[in-house]
C-alpha cells in the first residue's frame, strides 16, 4: 500500500511534463477536471479525457480500466486537493450531486458543471445517453458523443438479438462479505442493461438511490427460478466460506450449478461501463448454452 | 446499599417485573419472524435436519444458527462487561470503550488491503490477534500503576480513539475495498450455517468456567486498594486476569459477528439497578439479560429485514435503541456507591515558570504556522512558496485550524475541571456526536445540500443535544459522573448512527467520512477568521472563571464551603463548553480528540493551576491542530488526510508515551 504513494510520488512529474506536453496547440479542446468517475470514463470514452480526475488508482481498480498518461490525479473524491486543482488552471470542474457541497469552493477555480445520473424515478438508459451527449457538448466532442450513443444503441441491438429464447431471469449480486450482498434492482445500471437486453431481472424488492438493496444470503434462497450473477471481484475469504457454507450451496443456482461470475464492472457507471457489463454478460449467457457470440462489436455503424 | 435494604418489596418486584416484559417481547419476536417461515412446529423439525423446501433451509442454515448465535454473543457481552466493570471499579467500562472493538476491527481493515491471505487462513484470529494487541498496549500503559481502574479506562479510551482514527483513515482511503467490512463493523449477526456457532460455543464455555472460578477473589475487589491487599491478593494479576477474560470473550464474539454496541455496558448497569448487589448474582443475572436483549433486538429486526431495501444491522441498531434506554436510567442509577479512584492518581507536577513555557510554545506555534504557509508540496514536488495565490490557499486553513484547537483544548479543560475526571472531554458529553448526527440526516435526506445548510444542521444538532443534558441533569445538580454517563450514550448513538449509514453502501457514506474524520478542507476564508476570533475572544472570556475552575475539582462540598454556588456555576461552565464545542466541530468534526489530549499534556507539562492550565492547553491545541493541518496535507500528497485524525494519531501517540510514565 506504501508502495503505491512512493509510486505517485516518482510518476507525478512525469505524468505532469507529459500534461505540459500535451497542452501543446494540437489539443485544443478545454482542461477539463472531473470529480466523478462515471463522468471520467464517458469522456475517455469520447476520446476527450480530463486533465485531472480524483482518485486516479482507485479509478483503475474499480472502473476496471487505467487512465491515460495525461491525467493527474487530485486526491479525495469527497476532498480534491484544492491547491493543485488550482495549478492545473482547468477550464471546466465536473461534478455529480454528491459533491455539491464543494461548488462554491471549486466555483473559485473554474466553472463548476454539476451532472447528475441515476435520478430515482427516472429511467436510466435515457439518463446514459443524455449524460454523454451532454459531456460531448462540454468537451467541444459533440460527434464522438453522438457516435458512442449510437453504437452503444446498436451494439446493444444486435446483444439483444442474440439471447436465448427462454431464459432464467437474473439476479445480479455482489458480495460484501460471506454473508451480504448487494442486489441490484430497480434505478441501477445492470438492470437497465438487463432490460435493454430483453432479459428480466428477478428483483423486484426496494433499492437505495444507487439501485441496490444490502440483503443477507437467505433472502436469495427463495427465488427459485433466478439464475445468478455474481459481479467479482470477492472480498478476501469469500469464495473460500461459500464453499462450506451450508446456505450458499443450497440456493437454487448454486445447487443447479448455472452461477455466472462477471469480471469487475463499475456499478454506477455510465455507457461504457454499460456496453462492458452488456457483452461480458452476454457472452458468459451464450457460452453456457454452447452457441458461440456473434461478432456484434464488429457490426458498428458507419462514423 | 442501605437504601435498598429499606424497600424490600421494589427489590423483588423490579426484576420480576422488568424479566416478564423482555420475555414477553422475546416471545413475540419469535412469533414476529418465524411467521413467514410456517410456524414453530416447522422451525423445531428443521432444527436438526434441514427439511426439504425453502422454509426448512433457511430454518436450518438461518434462522436457527442465528437466533443461537445471539444468545451466546448477547450472553457473553453481558458477562464481560460486568468483568470489566467489576475491575475496573467503573460503571462506564464495557467491552466498546476499553478499544477491543475497534482493535479487532483495525486487524481486519489493514489485513484486507496489505495482506488478504489472512483472512482465508481465518479472520477469527486476525480480529482476536486485533483485540489482544489493543488490549495489550492498554495494560502496558497501565502496569507501572499497578494496572490502576482510572489509567487503564484512560490508556482504553486512548488507544480505542486511536485505533478508530486509523480505521478512519484507511476507510476515507479505500471505501470501495473497505465497504464489507463496514456491514461486518456494524454487527451483524446474520448466519449461513453452524461453523460460527461452533467456532464460538467452546470458547464461550471455557471462559464461562473460569469466571466461575474467579468470583470469589473478584467480588474483594469491592473493597479499597489497601484493604484488598492485606487480604494477601495480588491486585495487578487479579485484574490482569479478569480483564483478560473479558476481552478474550469480547474478542471472540466481536470476530465472528462484529461490533455489538451497548448490550456489554447496559446489561451490568440493568442489573445493578434492578437490585442484584452481590457479583454472582450480577454476573448471572447479566449473562441472562444480555442474552435475552440481543435475541429479542434482532428477532424483531428481522420482523423488519425484507421491507428495507438496506440492512439493518443489529449490533449498531441495540446501540441506537440502547441510547434512550441509558438516558432514561442514568437519573435512577446509585452512583454513590461507586468509590473515588485511588487519590495519587491525581497528583501532577506543577512547572516552576509557567510563563516560560508559554512563550516556548508560542514560538512553536510561530514556527509550525510559518512553515504550514510556505513549505508544502505543488505540481512540482516539494517547494517553498510565497506568491500570493497559493498562500490564498493556505492561510484559511491555518487559522481555523489553530482556532478549533484552542476552541476544544478550552472546552477540554473545562469540563476535565468540572467534573474532576480525566476521562471527561467535549467529544464525551457527546455534543459533537449531536452535531454530527444531525450532518448524516442531512447529508442523507437533502440531495446536494449546500455549506450552510450543514453547518446550521450541525448547530442546530448541537444544541439539541445540549439542551438534553440540561435537561436530564439540571434535576441531580450536573453531578459529574451523570453527565457523562448521558455523554457515553449520545456518542452511542452516534456510533449506532453512522455505521448504520454507513453499511448501507450508499456512496454518500464517503461524504460522511470526510465530514466525520475533522478537516479543515471545508474553510473559506471568511469562517477561518470567525473562527480564529471567537476562540481567541472566549479564551479571554473564560480567564476570569479560574477561580471556580481552581476550586471545582476538589468536590461539591468544599466548593460550597467556600461560597461557590456549584449547580450555577456548573451551569454556566457547560453551557460555555456547549458553545466551544459546537464551534470546534462544524469546522474539524467530531472525531478530532484535541478537546482530550490538549489539557492532558498542558497538565503534563507543569501547568497546573487553572488560569495557566487553560492559556496552556489553548497554545497546544492551537499548536496540535496547526501541526496536523499541514502533516495531513503533505502525507499523503495530492491526498489530504483529514487534521482532526492527524492530531488524534500525533496526540495520541504523545499521550500513551506520556501516561507509561505517569
Amino acid at each position: 500500500m506504501i508502495y503505491r504513494y512512493y509510486h505517485a510520488f516518482i510518476t507525478l512529474p512525469l505524468t505532469l511534463a507529459l500534461v505540459i506536453a500535451l497542452a501543446s496547440p494540437a489539443f485544443a479542446g478545454p482542461r477539463i477536471a472531473s470529480l466523478d468517475w462515471t463522468l471520467a470514463e464517458t469522456l475517455i470514452a469520447l476520446d476527450a479525457p480530463p486533465i485531472a480526475l480524483a482518485q486516479t488508482d482507485d479509478y483503475a481498480s474499480w472502473v476496471g480500466q487505467s487512465t491515460p498518461m495525461s491525467v493527474t490525479d487530485i486526491g479525495l473524491r469527497t476532498q480534491p486537493n484544492l491547491e493543485l486543482l488550482a495549478n492545473l488552471a482547468p477550464d471546466r470542474i465536473l461534478i455529480s450531486p454528491m459533491f455539491a457541497n464543494l461548488a462554491p469552493r471549486l466555483s473559485t477555480i473554474a466553472p463548476v458543471e454539476t451532472l447528475s445520473i441515476y435520478t430515482p424515478d427516472k429511467p436510466v438508459w435515457p439518463e446514459l445517453e443524455a449524460l454523454t451527449r451532454k459531456l460531448g457538448e462540454l468537451s467541444d466532442h459533440e460527434k464522438a458523443a453522438e457516435r458512442l450513443v449510437a453504437s452503444s444503441r446498436a451494439e446493444i441491438d444486435c446483444l439483444a438479438s442474440r439471447q436465448p429464447a427462454a431464459p432464467r431471469p437474473l439476479m445480479i449480486v455482489q458480495f460484501m462479505d460471506a454473508r451480504h450482498v448487494r442486489v441490484f434492482g430497480a434505478n441501477s445500471l445492470f438492470d437497465a442493461v438487463i432490460n435493454q437486453l430483453g432479459l428480466t431481472n428477478i428483483w423486484k424488492e426496494p433499492t437505495n438511490a444507487w439501485g441496490f438493496s444490502l440483503a443477507g444470503l437467505e433472502r436469495l434462497i427463495s427465488l427459485e427460478q433466478a439464475r445468478l450473477v455474481i459481479i467479482e471481484p470477492y472480498p478476501a475469504g469469500v469464495a473460500e466460506a461459500l464453499k462450506t457454507s451450508g446456505l450458499w450451496q443450497s440456493i437454487p443456482s448454486v445447487t443447479r450449478d448455472d452461477v455466472i461470475t462477471l469480471p469487475p464492472t463499475w456499478s454506477f457507471g455510465g455507457l461504457p461501463s454499460a456496453m462492458r457489463f452488456a457483452k461480458t454478460l452476454t457472452a458468459a449467457l451464450s457460452d453456457a448454452q454452447s452457441q458461440t457470440l456473434g461478432a456484434c462489436a464488429n457490426g458498428k455503424p458507419p462514423e | 446499599m442501605a437504601t435498598s435494604e429499606r424497600r424490600p418489596l421494589s427489590v423483588l418486584t423490579a426484576p420480576i417485573l422488568a424479566g416478564s416484559l423482555l420475555l414477553t417481547a422475546f416471545l413475540l419476536g419469535l412469533v414476529v419472524s418465524l411467521a413467514p417461515l410456517n410456524g414453530l412446529i416447522t422451525a423445531f423439525k428443521s432444527l436438526f435436519t434441514p427439511a426439504v423446501g425453502v422454509d426448512g433451509l433457511v430454518l436450518h442454515y438461518s434462522w436457527w444458527p442465528r437466533l443461537t448465535m445471539a444468545l451466546l454473543a448477547g450472553g457473553a457481552l453481558g458477562l464481560a462487561g460486568v468483568l470489566m466493570q467489576q475491575t475496573l471499579r467503573n460503571p462506564l467500562a464495557s467491552p466498546t470503550t476499553l478499544g477491543v472493538a475497534s482493535g479487532a476491527n483495525l486487524a481486519l481493515m489493514t489485513a484486507t488491503l496489505v495482506a488478504p491471505g489472512l483472512l482465508v487462513a481465518g479472520r477469527e484470529w486476525v480480529a482476536l490477534g486485533g483485540s489482544a494487541s489493543t488490549m495489550a498496549l492498554v495494560f502496558s500503559i497501565g502496569w507501572r500503576r499497578g494496572l490502576s481502574p482510572g489509567v487503564v479506562v484512560l490508556g482504553g479510551l486512548v488507544v480505542n480513539l486511536y485505533a478508530g482514527a486509523l480505521g478512519m483513515v484507511l476507510l476515507l482511503f479505500h471505501q470501495e475495498e473497505l465497504k464489507g467490512l463496514l456491514v461486518w463493523g456494524a454487527g451483524s449477526l446474520a448466519q449461513n450455517d453452524w461453523s460460527s456457532v461452533a467456532y464460538l460455543a467452546p470458547r464461550l464455555a471455557i471462559a464461562g468456567l473460569a469466571s466461575a472460578c474467579l468470583i470469589r477473589p473478584l467480588a474483594l475487589l469491592e473493597l479499597d486498594d489497601a484493604s484488598a491487599k492485606n487480604l494477601g491478593i495480588s491486585l495487578k494479576w487479579l485484574r490482569l486476569g479478569g480483564l483478560g477474560l473479558a476481552v478474550f470473550l469480547t474478542g471472540c464474539v466481536v470476530s465472528v459477528v462484529g461490533i455489538i454496541g451497548f448490550i456489554g455496558l447496559a446489561a451490568p448497569n440493568i442489573v445493578r439497578l434492578v437490585g442484584a448487589r452481590r457479583l454472582k448474582a450480577r454476573l448471572i443475572g447479566s449473562v441472562l439479560l444480555g442474552a435475552l436483549l440481543l435475541a429479542t433486538t434482532d428477532l424483531l429486526l428481522q420482523g423488519f429485514a425484507g421491507r428495507l431495501p438496506t440492512l439493518l444491522p443489529t449490533g449498531a441498531t441495540t446501540a441506537a435503541l440502547g441510547a434512550p434506554l441509558l438516558l432514561w436510567l442514568i437519573p435512577r442509577l446509585r452512583m454513590t456507591a461507586r468509590r473515588p479512584p485511588s487519590a495519587s492518581s491525581n497528583e501532577s507536577f506543577r512547572h516552576p515558570l509557567p510563563g516560560r513555557l508559554m512563550i516556548v510554545l508560542m514560538v512553536l506555534i510561530a514556527v509550525a504556522a510559518l512553515a504550514g504557509l510556505t513549505i508544502g508540496q505543488g505540481p512540482n514536488g516539494w517547494d517553498l512558496a510565497l506568491d500570493p495565490p497559493v498562500l490564498e490557499w493556505r492561510w484559511p486553513r491555518l487559522l481555523a485550524a489553530a482556532g478549533s484547537g484552542i476552541l476544544l483544548a478550552i472546552a477540554g479543560t473545562l469540563i476535565q475541571r468540572v467534573t474532576a475526571n480525566p476521562m471527561a472531554s467535549p467529544e464525551l458529553l457527546g455534543i459533537s456526536g449531536g452535531a454530527a448526527i444531525a450532518l448524516i440526516i442531512t447529508l442523507f435526506l437533502i440531495q446536494g445540500p449546500s455549506n450552510l445548510l450543514l453547518v446550521g444542521s450541525a448547530t442546530l444538532g448541537a444544541l439539541i443535544t445540549l439542551g438534553v443534558l440540561l435537561a436530564l441533569n439540571h434535576s441531580s445538580g450536573f453531578q459529574p459522573e451523570r453527565l457523562l454517563l448521558c455523554g457515553v450514550a449520545i456518542t452511542a448513538l452516534f456510533d449506532a448512527v453512522r455505521s448504520i449509514t454507513l453499511a448501507g453502501g450508499d456512496p454518500r457514506g464517503q461524504q460522511v467520512v470526510a465530514w466525520l474524520s475533522g478537516s479543515t478542507y471545508y474553510v473559506d476564508p471568511i469562517s477561518a477568521l470567525v473562527v480564529l476570533i471567537a476562540a481567541l475572544l472566549l479564551a479571554l472570556a473564560t480567564q476570569p472563571l479560574g477561580r471556580w475552575l481552581d476550586i471545582l475539582p476538589l468536590g461539591a462540598a468544599a466548593a460550597r464551603a467556600l461560597g461557590i454556588r456549584v449547580e450555577s456555576a456548573r451551569l454556566a461552565l457547560l453551557s460555555l463548553v456547549a458553545l466551544l464545542t459546537a464551534g470546534a466541530t462544524l469546522i474539524v468534526g467530531p472525531l478530532s480528540f484535541v478537546g482530550l489530549l490538549a489539557p492532558h499534556m498542558a497538565r503534563m507539562l507543569g501547568f497546573s493551576r487553572a488560569r495557566s492550565h487553560m492559556a496552556g492547553a489553548a497554545l497546544l491545541g492551537a499548536l496540535l491542530m496547526v501541526v496536523a493541518d499541514w502533516l495531513g496535507r503533505q502525507l499523503l500528497f495530492p491526498q489530504e488526510i483529514p487534521a482532526g485524525l492527524v492530531a488524534s494519531l500525533i496526540g495520541g501517540s504523545y499521550f500513551m508515551w506520556g501516561l507509561r510514565k505517569l
